[in-house]
């Protein structure tokens, strides 16, 4: 009975992990540059120049008031930090997609022009958040929460099977010849390692993406629709009155200094305003402390015209009760705890994700290999498997090229066309849904080589980008100095030589591997080739069959 | 002792349809019976975490029952049982 069980779960685990596995690619390796979303969208953003002292953020909101009043109702001002001035954006009305943003030049004038700073931030996050379907963000989260759903079941099955000889394999990592079971050591290797990882990434993507409905199902069993009145008594902006008698702000330094002295280790980023210049206007100042996991960071709610604090629920310091008991699943999703250490950690296990998946898919067909000991030696590999080879090359290395290109086509668009985050979501699906057409197309074996080839070229196209615009400052993107661009270049230039590596060894692979395999770029054009010559190659398939397991 | 078996379409059907309800009541109770009651300041975000590990646990477990009757009768029970239970408890304490 236990080997049925397990044979069941082997099965439960293959066809769950088969039908997300490349989803889930797209999803970790995106989820990998989020961590480090602010440094890429720096990277991509025009220099602002301008003024960053704080008594110019009451003036920025002033003047943008004056001239935009439609801002009043909701904007956000982002704090000065090192290297950017204050910036003060928000939307026309709640349903219009389209970000406004407003800086103060140099000269202490007021610039007004469509958002693309957060551009990139927000561009990867999407991907992230949707695997990249070609669907709007809602419905494509929604559809990734149930995606993350099969995800835990694969996981938790995974967990299962390898349970029973867990002390036995877990540390071994045969690298012998036995390819098949090297790959399976590494895939058992990483999926335990960073099990609680994964299973707190799988737990709370499908909270993320499925709590609307879980909201709902709860609200007609359980709190008989009074559900939606319950979540606003007692939300951050409960108990206070819209007032529109105008009333002066207190000043930004002013509204920093209480939610600073309520919790002296938080360092605020951000005002969001509700209502400006109004009695009943609210301020939620929003900041980071990395000393508590809480959501991504926290805020408090202030009254904008007394400075008055409101609520304290979502400060790190401060939550307590239910809210300190859900803020920690968000911080474990996010790393957004314990600073650059865990960040790195974060981006590691992302990319250890990805590669969980990638491994998944590559045993599948190992699995299903023919051998040519077995069914001769001019064997063909089954469709599925060589659908299934190209597939993971298409999807996985189209999504790492088609990222590349769309990070770096943003600092050489911007400028030439207006809406640069439609272009920027237009080359991403034209790279990748190209290159998994052009694997579908060429086989696995070749487009492996050639998408490796373009993986590294795309992610070469950082650091040649940033070089480009120091040597020739006319042709559009600009120079960056800053440690933090550099630090993406290096990253960039690091990537670049991982991805010709795996070109190689590909390509390697390719023309000197087993050709019974559909690895083999010999496979084709051995066919054709007069039986008297494919002999050699029966000998040179005899050597190397000898260790393949199904021998 | 009866034979195993796979029936895994029945047996992953159950497990997804009646480990959500499951998870559903279960958390209701939580909600209703648990501390601080049904309007505890932001519990409800408390209770919306626990349906996710509640269902995920049941449609990754629910492959060890015997056969896909066996699942579909015992969480089957399990439903009608905290269905019950949340019942009972919303007369009784409100």
């Amino acid at each position: 009975m236990r080997g049925e069980i397990l044979r069941l779960y082997k099965s439960v685990h293959t066809w769950t992990g088969l039908v997300t596995g490349m989803l889930l690619f797209i999803c970790f390796y995106a989820g990998a540059l989020t961590i480090f979303s602010e440094p890429l969208a720096h990277w991509a953003s025009p220099p602002t120049g301008g003024s960053i002292s704080v008594e110019d953020a009451d003036r920025l909101i002033e003047t943008t008031l004056a001239a935009r009043p439609e801002a009043a109702k909701d904007f956000t001002l982002r704090l000065a930090t090192a290297s950017e001035p204050a910036r003060l954006s928000w939307r026309k009305s709640r349903n219009d997609d389209v970000v406004w943003s407003a800086t103060l030049g140099a000269d202490g004038e007021l610039r007004v022009d469509r958002s693309n700073v957060s551009g990139v931030g927000a561009f990867v996050d999407t991907i992230h958040r949707t695997a990249g379907l070609p669907l709007d963000r809602e419905t494509g989260t929604t559809a990734m929460g149930v995606v993350s759903a099969v995800y835990a079941v694969a996981l938790i099955s995974g967990l299962i099977l390898v349970l029973p000889s867990l002390a036995k394999d877990l540390l071994a990592l045969r690298l012998t010849t036995n390819l098949k079971r090297m790959w399976l050591d590494a895939h058992n290797l990483v999926g335990v390692a960073s099990f609680p990882f994964h299973l707190v990434i799988a737990l709370t993507a499908v909270v993320f993406g499925l709590h609307e409905p879980i909201y709902d199902a709860l609200d007609h069993v359980v709190y008989d629709g009074r559900l939606p009145t319950i979540m606003r008594s007692t939300g951050p902006f409960a108990g206070v009155k819209r007032d529109e008698q105008k009333a002066p702000m207190k000043t930004v330094a002013e509204l920093v200094a209480v939610v600073v002295s309520a919790s002296p280790n938080f360092s605020p980023t951000s005002l969001h305003y509700r209502d400006a210049d109004t009695r009943g206007a609210l301020v939620r100042v929003i900041g980071e402390d990395p000393r508590f996991l809480s959501r991504g960071g926290g805020f408090a709610v202030v009254r904008g015209a007394t400075a008055e604090v409101v609520n304290v629920d979502y400060l790190p310091e401060k939550q307590s009760g239910w809210t300190a008991a859900v803020s920690p699943f968000f911080a474990l999703h996010f790393g957004s705890y314990g600073g650059e250490p865990v960040r790195w950690a974060y981006f590691s296990l992302g990319l250890a994700g990805a590669f969980l998946f990638y491994s998944g898919n590559l045993l599948w067909i190992e699995s299903r290999r023919r051998t040519a000991r077995r069914h001769g030696e001019k064997v063909v590999q089954t469709t599925a498997a060589r659908l299934m080879a190209a597939a993971s090359i298409g999807v996985c290395l189209g999504c790492v090229c088609a990222l590349s290109f769309a990070i770096v086509s943003t600092k050489w668009l911007y400028g030439h066309v207006e809406d640069v985050d439609a272009w920027r979501r237009g080359i991403y699906h034209a790279v990748f849904f190209g290159a998994l057409a052009f694997a579908l197309v060429r086989g696995a074996a070749r487009a492996g080589v050639e998408l490796a080839c373009v993986a590294a070229l795309g992610a070469l196209a950082l650091p040649v980008t940033s070089a480009v615009a120091w040597a020739a400052p006319g042709l559009g993107p600009w120079a960056a100095a800053d440690p933090e661009s550099a630090g993406v270049d290096i990253v960039g230039l690091i990537a670049a030589l991982c991805f010709a590596a795996l070109a190689r060894a590909t390509a390697r692979r390719a023309e000197r591997g087993p050709t019974d395999s559909v690895w083999s770029a010999r496979e084709a054009s051995r066919s054709a080739r007069s039986p008297l010559s494919s002999n050699g190659c029966a000998v040179a398939v005899g050597a190397d069959a000898g260790d393949d397991i199904h021998g | 002792m009866t034979e195993f078996r796979s029936d895994w379409l029945s047996k992953s059907v159950a497990g997804s349809v009646f480990g959500f309800t499951l998870a559903i009541a279960v958390a209701g109770l939580f909600a209703v019976a648990g501390p601080g009651g049904l309007e505890a300041r932001n519990k409800y975000q408390f209770v919306m975490w626990l349906v996710a590990p509640i269902w995920l646990c049941v449609a990754s477990l629910v492959f060890f029952f015997r056969s896909g009757r066996a699942a579909l009768l015992w969480l089957g029970g399990a439903n009608l049982l905290a269905f019950g239970g949340l019942y009972l408890c919303r007369r009784l304490l409100h």
